[in-house]
């Protein structure tokens, strides 16, 4: 079996790789993350569970997050989760796809606010 | 910490259709994050948006990773493979494919059509801040304006309270004079609703005291018909006459949609009168309602519970205008809910029995289905024989069922654009909502989820059953497997199962019929064929004396009776077959109100001409009043039968004497009894009524209809040119307005349960016709089985009577099931429509009856012939063939 790298793993859905920008500054668990994307992207469409514990036991069984242990104190049948060091490399070129995406649209003056 | 939201056990449960191992890891958070989302909705509107999304969540993720885990979850390719199969078993047999396709067609199409109904009257969207929050107080009695005052200081759940009443102002100087739809509303009523003008302003405080309110704010539809959409409207000064004002300033537009809160209004005015007036001293009686903003946090039973207090302080300090009774029956109901109560039953009725009928389609579907795989036998083994696996063959066989749903869907969605298209020529212009009934989009939702379930309930029970098919059975050379018996044995059970649910359809419509046969039998009391109606009411402010008003009248009826084509003539100020209605308190001579009895409330109607004999009101006794009955001749009147049943019984009514307002006021004295008339509609009994001539009014203004009967065999219309020539000849200034058939006034009252019987009528035919189709395919199926068997009885010498009599035996017996348990679960269910009859019982035992005898005759029927032509086989044939 080959291994995979990181750009296979691209392009990331945007759920997917908004769930990944929520953990990198730590473990977190399901309402916590999506008060994270929603305060990133406040006018996107609102997350409902299913679909989002989906996204997050795909990128679970690809190895891109994984089980972290509950912080002392806090409710035990929440299941905290955290970036994999795959998980942040994955992350990283996802979002170096996406500026370079960006630097092209901004070469072609996409960018530019008509009047 | 507040509750946690309700149904989260639900959510918990449901959680059961995701894998294991995620329901296991994620279902406490998930959970936590639907309550999350709960708890920050305001409204239960957006609660209900959260849990429909969040359902719709779970079931499409589940259903997708299922079918991930599953060899169901086709590769691409084997899909497309599977898909060509399924068309090419489908053109395989035409004829029950297009049966199919027809029949969902059919079941998809009238529910989506009677959903689209359902889902714009009931869901009706108002163009206001959360509309769900404004509520009716106590909208059971009229009142005045210090009612509604006093509920906005008494009752700490609401946060704004505007008295509302509906008049009828005059606008003239804008092209031909017309009548206009004021409503009469407090300063706050635009911020009550959370509406801002599009053009201008709304009312500032102040603007409702005496004389100050010489303002209008023109609805979106008035400004645009009456003005042409005049973007410098406001500001101007226009002839507006009525509610105390002869002209008015524009002073703002509302948007679109506001109209339709209350009584469709043109306009709106200020509702003046003094603020200080107290409950007895407030003459403003003509208050017909109160509406509401419920406070923040406050909740409609916390309402409920405070609206009984209020009413019981208004009932102490005015106990002859309302009963005990009156105050504890008071309520606060919610704005939507009390604008549709009178169609919901009816409409949500229909829509319980247009999903039986798609049920009957489904079953129907499924029988078929269920009969081909059984046909296709050897194809679906020799699959088995080649390795297809029990998944693969569900999933080829709900292919099928599929792609016959999808059609039947398509073609559903196309029925439903007609059907809708004609419920609007079928459905009264007065029934609430219907003009924003449309296929939209929440409608083709309803009829792609409909045809979800369409597919997957007929393709289940065949798909699971032809799985079961093995290698063997081919091995084995005849296509008669093992699992016939158990297929008969399913479809037995679907047809008795279909029986029972077009019982429950049938018997709906059953007595829908029987009430509006009922309804229709019911005398209106009066003759409105050839009788034309129209208003003409001169300007206040040109006629400042009732004298003079009554003269142009006089003018008016001369010149109109003169006409060859006129029989008669006569006026009255409020049209029958209409909701108005004035109703006064009222002391008839010798009359006692028994102790703690509020004083008794008599309908009042002023009448001139030959009114009477115009609309061909039977005079009981006495003689009628009219125009010879002026201020200088003695007080008349004439009362109802209702009248002297419920205040004289037994005593001869002419004679005695009556005096509205105060037992101390004017007596007329009764020269006459008439008929009862249903003047709200033939489903409200009479009450008591009195009429009074025009010229004796304690009043100089009171608008009035004028009603000419026409010669028989004119046409009503025809007289219409002539009629407003003949006013604008006297008076050019006067509207001539509402120029209306009176028989299609009267009508009308019964339109609403023309429309709701045709509807659940057309249903029930459906649902039989369904169910015949049901039952006479299952027949020609199990007799067609049965050939062989029927071969071997002929050729034994048994006789074709007796062959069709335990065909017919056999195939009826699930058909008689049904019925019973149909009837069963009819009467239980008959209960609902308690509300909707008019005279008849939801038990009725006739409709009971005629019901399971016009079933049972059906099924019979449709047992019979497929057993009569299977019981004429040649046995030489049949058995040289096996």
């Amino acid at each position: 079996m080959t291994r995979r790298t990181p750009h296979d793993h691209l392009p990331m859905h945007p759920l997917s790789f908004r769930i990944l920008l929520a953990l990198t500054a730590g473990p977190s668990y399901g309402t916590r993350i999506v008060e994270e994307i929603e305060r990133a992207a406040p006018d996107g469409r609102p997350l409902y569970p299913a679909n989002l514990f989906r996204r997050i036991r795909d990128l679970l069984s690809d190895g891109l997050v994984e089980e972290a242990p509950s912080p002392e104190g806090a409710d035990p049948r929440r299941t905290y989760l955290c970036l994999t060091p795959t998980g942040r490399a994955v992350a990283r070129a996802e979002a170096r796809r996406l500026r370079d995406l960006v630097g092209e649209a901004e070469r072609h003056d996409l960018l530019v606010d008509t009047p | 910490m507040s509750a946690p939201p309700k149904g989260l056990g639900l959510y918990r449960a449901l959680l059961r259709l995701l894998p294991g191992d995620m329901r296991r890891r994620f279902g406490h958070d998930m959970t936590a994050l639907l309550a999350d989302r709960l708890a920050q909705a305001a409204t239960t509107r957006q609660r209900a948006r959260i849990w429909a999304a969040a359902l719709a969540d779970l079931l499409v993720q589940s259903v997708r990773m299922r079918l991930v885990e599953s060899e169901l979850a086709p590769a691409p390719s084997a899909l497309l493979i599977d898909l060509r199969h399924a068309a090419a078993g489908l053109r395989a047999s035409p004829g029950v494919t297009a049966a199919s396709i027809v029949t969902l067609g059919i079941g998809v199409g009238a529910s989506a059509a009677v959903f689209s109904v359902a889902d714009a009257v009931l869901r009706a969207d108002y163009p206001v801040e959360e509309p769900e929050r404004l509520v009716f107080v106590w909208p059971e009695v009229n009142g005045n304006k210090a009612m509604a005052l006093l509920a906005e200081s008494e009752m700490s759940t609401l946060q704004l309270v505007s008295g509302l009443s509906a008049w009828t102002l005059t606008l003239t100087g804008e092209g031909e004079p017309r009548e206009v739809t004021g409503l009469l509303v407090a300063p706050e009523y635009f911020e009550l609703l959370g509406v801002r003008p599009i053009l201008g302003r709304g009312f500032r405080a102040g603007e409702d005291l005496p004389g100050a309110g010489a303002v209008v704010v023109l609805s979106h539809g008035f400004w645009v018909t009456a003005f042409g959409a005049d973007p410098d409207v406001v500001g101007r000064v226009i002839r507006l006459s009525g509610a105390e004002h002869e002209s008015r300033e524009v002073i703002g537009v509302m948007p679109p949609g506001v109209e339709r809160i209350w009584q469709d209004a043109d306009v709106w005015v200020p509702l003046e009168g003094d603020r200080a007036a107290g409950l007895a001293d407030d003459n403003s009686w003509y208050v017909n309602d109160r509406i509401a903003r419920l406070a923040p946090g406050a909740s409609l039973e916390e309402a409920n519970a405070q609206v009984r207090a209020y009413a019981a302080r208004i009932q102490t300090a005015l106990p002859r205008t309302f009963s005990v009774e009156d105050a504890e029956a008071a309520t606060v109901r919610r704005m939507s809910d009390a604008l549709t109560a009178s169609v919901r039953t009816p409409i949500l009725v229909t829509l319980g029995a247009v999903v039986l009928v798609l049920v009957i389609g489904c079953v129907n579907v499924a029988n078929l289905l269920l009969a081909r795989s059984d046909r296709r036998h050897r194809d679906l083994a020799v699959r088995a024989a080649l390795g297809a696996g029990r998944a693969r063959m569900v999933r080829l066989l709900l292919l099928e069922s599929t792609v016959v749903a999808a059609c039947g869907g398509a073609l559903g969605i196309v029925l439903a654009g007609a059907l809708v298209a004609g419920l609007h020529r079928l459905a009264p212009p007065d029934f609430p909502g219907i003009d924003a009934v449309a296929v939209d989009g929440t409608v083709l939702a309803w009829a792609l989820l409909a045809t979800a379930a369409a597919g997957l309930v007929s393709g289940l029970a065949p798909a699971v059953r032809a799985s079961a098919v093995r290698a063997l059975s081919l091995v084995s050379g005849s296509t008669r497997g093992s699992g016939r018996n158990t297929i008969g044995r399913l479809t037995t059970v679907l047809v008795g199962g279909q029986v029972g649910l077009a019982v429950v359809v049938t018997l709906a419509s059953g007595l829908m019929l029987r009430s509006f046969d009922r309804l229709m039998s019911v005398d209106p009391g009066l003759d409105a064929t050839d009788v034309l109606a129209f208003k003409a009411n001169p300007n206040q402010g040109d006629y400042p004396d009732g004298e003079a008003e009554r003269a142009f009248f006089r003018a008016v009826s001369e010149r109109l009776g003169s006409l060859p084509s006129v029989e008669s003539i006569g006026g009255i100020h409020l049209l029958p077959g209409t909701r108005d209605n004035w109703s006064f308190p009222t002391f008839p001579e010798g009359f006692a109100v028994p102790e703690g009895a509020p004083t008794p409330s008599v309908n009042f109607r002023a009448v001139r001409d030959d009114y009477f004999e115009t609309v061909g009101l039977r005079v009981v006794s006495g003689r009628t009043v009219g125009n010879a009955d002026q201020q200088d001749t003695e007080s008349v009147g004439v009362v109802n039968e209702a009248f002297v049943r419920d205040f004289w019984p037994g005593a001869d009514p002419l004679g005695r004497t009556l005096s509205i307002f105060s037992p101390s006021g004017r007596a007329y004295r009764v020269v006459g009894v008439v008929a009862d008339v249903h003047q709200h509609g033939r489903e409200l009994a009479p009450r008591p009524e009195m009429y009074f001539s025009h010229g004796q009014l304690l009043w100089d203004h009171v608008g009035m209809w004028l009603l000419a009967r026409v010669r028989p065999g004119t046409d009503v219309a025809t007289i219409g040119p002539a009629v407003r020539d003949i006013v604008w000849s006297i008076d050019p200034d006067v509207p001539v307005s509402e120029m209306l058939r009176l028989a299609d006034v009267v009508g009308q009252s019964t339109r609403g349960a023309r429309f709701l019987t045709a509807l659940l009528t057309g249903f029930g035919a459906l649902a039989l016709g369904l169910c015949a189709l049901g039952v006479f395919g299952v027949t020609a199926y199990v007799t067609g089985r049965r050939a062989g068997e029927f071969g071997v009885r002929v050729a034994l010498g048994s006789s074709r009577a007796r062959i069709v009599r335990s065909a017919v035996a056999r195939a009826f017996a699930p058909v008689a099931v049904g019925l019973g348990l149909g009837l069963v679960a009819a009467r239980l269910a008959s209960g609902v429509m308690d509300g909707v009859l008019y005279e008849v019982d939801p038990a009725d035992p006739a409709t009971f009856a005629s019901v399971a005898l016009l079933l049972g005759a059906v099924g019979l029927l449709a047992a019979v012939v497929p057993a009569w032509r299977a019981s004429g086989v040649d046995p030489v044939r049949v058995l040289g063939s096996d």
